[in-house]
């Protein structure tokens, strides 16, 4: 089976007509395509960055608040400054968008305007027609961050044909990564987000790097709209890469080790890896011994104190956090979390954040834990890894 | 319990209590007698009005009952129009035409010495109101202002409704990377105080004949102290009482369905209340915030989703502001509402069972006097229902709303033109759709010769029951997530809206709803209105760059200074309004909405 055609939607700055995108999303994915989502009022250089870094064949961009014209050449313009000519350009606007417009945004380089009464499976039979065919030569990377695009592409395509792409082994290893894990809905995502905010204020200079999971739907695509989110990592200096499981169960895609292993060595301060929400026996680092340092991120309703016993990682974690911890559950949760965390006698710690608060102390705290880790790298990640 | 659960409470007892009005004027023979005496004395008082072929019609027409039970169920039930619960209309008159000029049967003028003038309003003090108030901007302020003033050249009152352009609306400068493409398009481009005097210049922001409308909300708080500093330039700090007009600040509405907004809620919602506690306070002539389903409607959800999110997050409001101890009866009488209308059965009654349900939640559960039991409404046709296909079908379904609109007793209304589907209206098509509700209201005997000329009618009557039920059903459930504030955050609403446009297209596709041109009927011909494109030229959105540049670069040390001022007022937790009145003097919109980002953070979308 070939790999499923990744696509990338947005709606256009000033613009949160998100209406028809929500629901061509959908049908997208019902049809086998993974889209990367990237939300509304999205400026053309997030578009094209996220487009580059997530490497899609196609970007569809939805526009109801006029301006069209301009701004869909501004995104093919500034694909071609990039030398990403290859990710093509097609879109929509209902009635907006007259017939003459979507002639002259043609003649820019959109590749077609879907008019208003355009059915949704003349939308997937076109974009599976024209993006789904294998890629041809791909043009020089101009850049460092489409080069490792690029790279990423060819490993989870080879994953794809069960083909090992590369070897595990880092040659240089040159950043710290951080695991993520923990059930859906706990609020990794935003408390991710948070954690980038702070290190690009600390860190004038510093990259980061993001590989975040979301579930394929069994013999279905999948919607992967954690940029939409996470509006800090939307920066030249976060490297985000969206990945589905593609069926693969325990929360990482099958390609997920060899893309995290060239991350590694990529010269990013920390590479953050984001799971799918998870169940109480997922271990999803356990064979990746390239993760550092994990955190647990748990929502206080867990169910019964008996539950927490079930939960492997909070054996495996090095760190636990309570997020949403100004739900009224929070203080006990927090109680028989670290109850549960002494029975291990490790050094794990046990965090309180509320991630969807701006200036969280928790979250600072949080991000103080993850900096240290930093100081003295080398011993918690030797003495880690056996645990990891 | 939230204050919505209250509300659920105090509708279910006052509908028992109208069944027991019912069951006592059927057994106290007495109070029987006292209602039948107060029926008949109704009906006496009622005049009479002839209409242009000479038929006699009472000017309210009322249900041809005798029996104190029917009486009473109908009085306490449904109420006459202009009384408690207001389910055939928030005032007596409504749409009819002045008594004397019709039994004088002159139907123009209406200047004649006849003591008509004013009379209507209800208020002496200015002349009564023409309906119409036309959603308009474009360009840069002055364009918009010279666009003000053609438009209200021949009006007696000036009530101008503006519209903002896209970077005003998400509160960021003509500046900003990205945004020089949308400087001006769809609305105008304000940027600084400067842009506000521009705007209304020439207007009597004073005087009792003006009346401004501004539609945006993320950022709301800064443009009305921006309104109100440009006021103040002009007219000195004694106009800000005078201020008449409305601000849309509608926050729970742009995170349910319109996108709009730039802090995130608690914030957003913090900003508001200052606002509000201010303009209760020293404007009170001014309607601080319109509680809109409109673009709930038009973002896919179902009538009843339309009309319980609406209400629920007035009566939220509701209980925001007392929170903040504003006294009920000064901020309810300044809350107004706005709602979409299409074609589905439900909207026969929408607008009538929402005019209930607020009154009776405002009394029972907050304890309103009259005027803040008034569910003031206006109305706009449905721009979804409009489709490129086949587009002159489209003035079918405008007048067919139009009609539906009016039916519920709407306070004004807006008309959809034809070729919306395509682009912001052409004046051909603009005058199609005002000429749509003259026809209706002043051509026609449907509405200006009998109040309740279409109420109450049994399929009417069908409709309420179940649109109240399931409104109810609706506020159950979001008193069950823990309110609407804890449902918003949860995306409750958010998500039922997105499942009903999904639900919705499918139905279009699958046949199930029928469509004309689209999904049925199809002559498969291609037409679409010759359209004239207004794009703001790239030369005035630059003059706007420039100018911004400009005001930045006079006020640079003082916008610092006020900026420190501004956040150091919100970490305290004080009501910031005043300090965002003394920013706007030298900041820009996006240096105020940039710097109140970093204390309190952006909003961040949910998807």
């Amino acid at each position: 089976m070939p790999a499923p055609i990744r696509i990338l939607t947005a709606v256009p700055i000033c613009d949160g007509h998100d209406s028809a995108i929500n629901t061509i999303n959908l049908e997208f994915i019902r049809h086998g395509i993974e889209v990367i989502y990237l939300g509304y009022h999205r400026s053309v250089g997030d578009i094209v960055r996220a487009a580059l870094q997530e490497d899609v064949r196609a970007i569809g961009v939805s526009s109801y608040n006029g301006g069209h014209v301009e701004f869909f050449a501004e995104v093919v313009d500034l694909l071609r400054k990039r030398g990403a000519s290859d990710i093509k350009v097609f879109g929509g606007g209902g009635g907006t968008i007259t017939h003459d417009d979507a002639a002259a945004m043609k003649r820019k380089g959109v590749d077609t305007i879907f008019f208003a009464g355009t059915s949704l499976t003349e939308m997937v039979d076109y974009v599976r027609k024209n993006y789904g065919k294998p890629r041809e030569k791909r043009p020089r990377p101009k850049s460092f961050d489409q080069e490792l695009a690029h790279k990423l592409s060819e490993i989870e395509e080879a994953a794809g044909k069960s083909r090992k792409h590369r070897t595990s082994k880092i040659k240089h290893r040159t950043s710290k990564v951080i695991g993520f894990t923990g059930p859906g809905g706990a609020g990794k995502t935003t408390l991710i987000d948070e954690l980038v905010l702070r290190f690009l204020n600390q860190n004038p200079k510093g990259r980061i790097a993001i590989l975040s999971h979301d579930p394929s739907v069994i013999g279905e695509g999948a919607l992967l709209g954690d940029r939409a989110t996470m509006i800090n990592s939307q920066d030249d200096r976060v490297f985000m890469r969206s990945m589905a499981t593609r069926g693969q169960a325990g929360g990482l895609s099958p390609a997920t080790h060899d893309c995290l292993a060239l991350l590694a060595e990529s010269n990013f301060d920390y590479v953050i890896i984001e799971t799918v929400g998870t169940g109480q026996e997922a271990m999803p680092f356990q064979k990746n011994g390239i993760v550092d340092l994990t955190v647990l991120v748990m929502n206080p309703d867990y169910g019964s104190r008996l539950q927490l016993q079930k939960i492997v990682m909070l054996d495996l974690a090095n760190i636990v956090v309570v997020n949403k911890s100004d739900l009224q559950r929070a203080r006990t949760a927090h109680t028989e979390i670290e109850q549960r965390l002494e029975q291990n006698r490790r050094d794990q710690q046990l965090i309180d954040t509320v991630a969807k608060r701006h200036r969280d102390p928790g979250v600072d705290d949080l991000f103080d834990v993850i900096s240290m880790v930093g100081r003295d790298r080398r011993a918690p990640r030797r003495r880690g890894r056996e645990n990891l | 319990m939230s204050k919505l659960g209250q509300v659920v409470e105090a509708i279910e007892k006052y509908n028992k209590f109208v069944l027991d009005q019912v069951k006592r004027a059927r057994t106290d023979e007495q109070f029987g007698r006292e209602l039948l005496g107060r029926w008949n004395d109704i009906k006496a008082k009622t005049p009479v009005t002839h209409t242009p072929t000479g038929l006699p019609l009472p000017r309210l027409a009322l249900p041809e009952i005798d029996e104190p039970g029917e009486i009473a169920r109908y009085l306490f039930d449904e109420g006459l129009p202009g009384e408690f619960p207001f389910l055939n209309g928030a005032y007596r008159e409504m749409y009819l035409e002045p008594v004397r000029e019709i039994e004088a049967g002159s139907y123009g003028r209406k200047t004649s010495a006849n003591g008509a003038k004013g009379k209507a309003n209800g208020d002496g003090a200015r002349p009564p109101e023409e309906p119409t108030r036309l959603f308009s901007g474009l360009m840069l302020a002055e364009d918009t202002n010279e666009r003000f003033h053609y438009l209200t050249q021949h009006q007696r009152t000036q009530r101008l409704s503006t519209a903002f352009d896209g970077p005003t609306l998400y509160g960021i400068d003509s500046d900003a990377d990205g945004v020089f493409g949308k400087v001006g398009e769809g609305g105008v481009a304000i940027d600084t105080v400067e842009d506000m005097v521009r705007l209304y210049d020439g207007f009597d922001l004073g005087s009792p004949n003006f009346s401004a409308s501004m539609t945006i909300s993320g950022p709301a708080s800064i443009i009305m102290a921006m309104y109100i500093a440009a006021a103040k330039r002009r007219f000195g700090p004694k106009v800000v009482p005078k201020l008449r007009g409305t601000i849309q600040a509608d926050i729970f509405k742009e995170v349910q369905a319109q996108n709009e907004t730039i802090f995130p809620i608690e914030a957003s919602l913090r900003f508001l209340t200052d606002m509000v506690e201010f303009t209760t306070h020293e404007m009170p002539r001014w309607y601080p915030i319109s509680i809109s389903g409109y673009h709930i409607g038009e973002a896919g959800s179902t009538p009843v989703q339309q009309a319980a999110y609406t209400l629920s997050n007035g009566f939220a409001y509701a209980e925001m502001f007392a929170a903040r101890g504003i006294p009920v009866d000064q901020f309810g009488p300044r809350l107004s509402f706005f709602l979409d209308c299409g074609l589905d059965a439900e909207y026969i009654a929408l607008a009538r069972v929402s005019r209930r349900i607020w009154a009776i939640g405002m009394r029972d559960a907050f304890g309103a006097g009259p005027r803040g039991q008034l569910f003031k409404l206006h109305t706009q046709t449905s721009g979804r229902s409009l489709i490129a296909a086949e587009f002159k079908n489209n003035l079918t379904r405008t007048a067919a709303e139009l009609m539906l609109a009016y039916m519920n007793a709407t306070n004004s209304c807006h008309s959809n033109s034809a070729d919306e589907p395509f682009t912001t209206p052409s004046e051909e098509w603009i005058r199609l759709a005002a000429h749509g509700q003259a026809i209706l209201l002043e051509e026609s005997g449907i509405f200006k010769h009998t109040m309740n000329m279409l109420s109450g009618s049994p399929g009417m009557k069908a409709v309420e029951r179940a649109v109240e039920a399931a409104i109810l059903d609706e506020f159950r459930e979001i008193e069950r997530l823990g309110g609407v504030l804890a449902a918003v955050e949860d995306r409750y609403q958010r998500s039922q809206i997105q499942n009903a446009a999904h639900r919705y297209e499918q139905q279009i596709y699958e046949g199930i709803r029928t469509i004309i041109g689209l999904n049925k009927y199809r002559n498969g011909e291609d037409d679409a209105p010759e359209i004239k494109l207004a794009r703001t030229p790239r030369k005035k959105q630059q003059l706007q760059v420039d100018r911004l540049a400009k005001f930045k670069k006079t006020n640079a040390d003082k916008a610092k200074r006020t900026l420190d001022k501004l956040v150091a007022v919100v970490d305290r937790g004080e009501n910031c309004f005043p300090a965002l009145l003394e920013a706007v003097e030298v900041c820009s919109l996006g240096q105020i909405t940039g710097r109140l980002q970093e204390v309190v953070g952006r909003f961040r979308p949910m998807v």
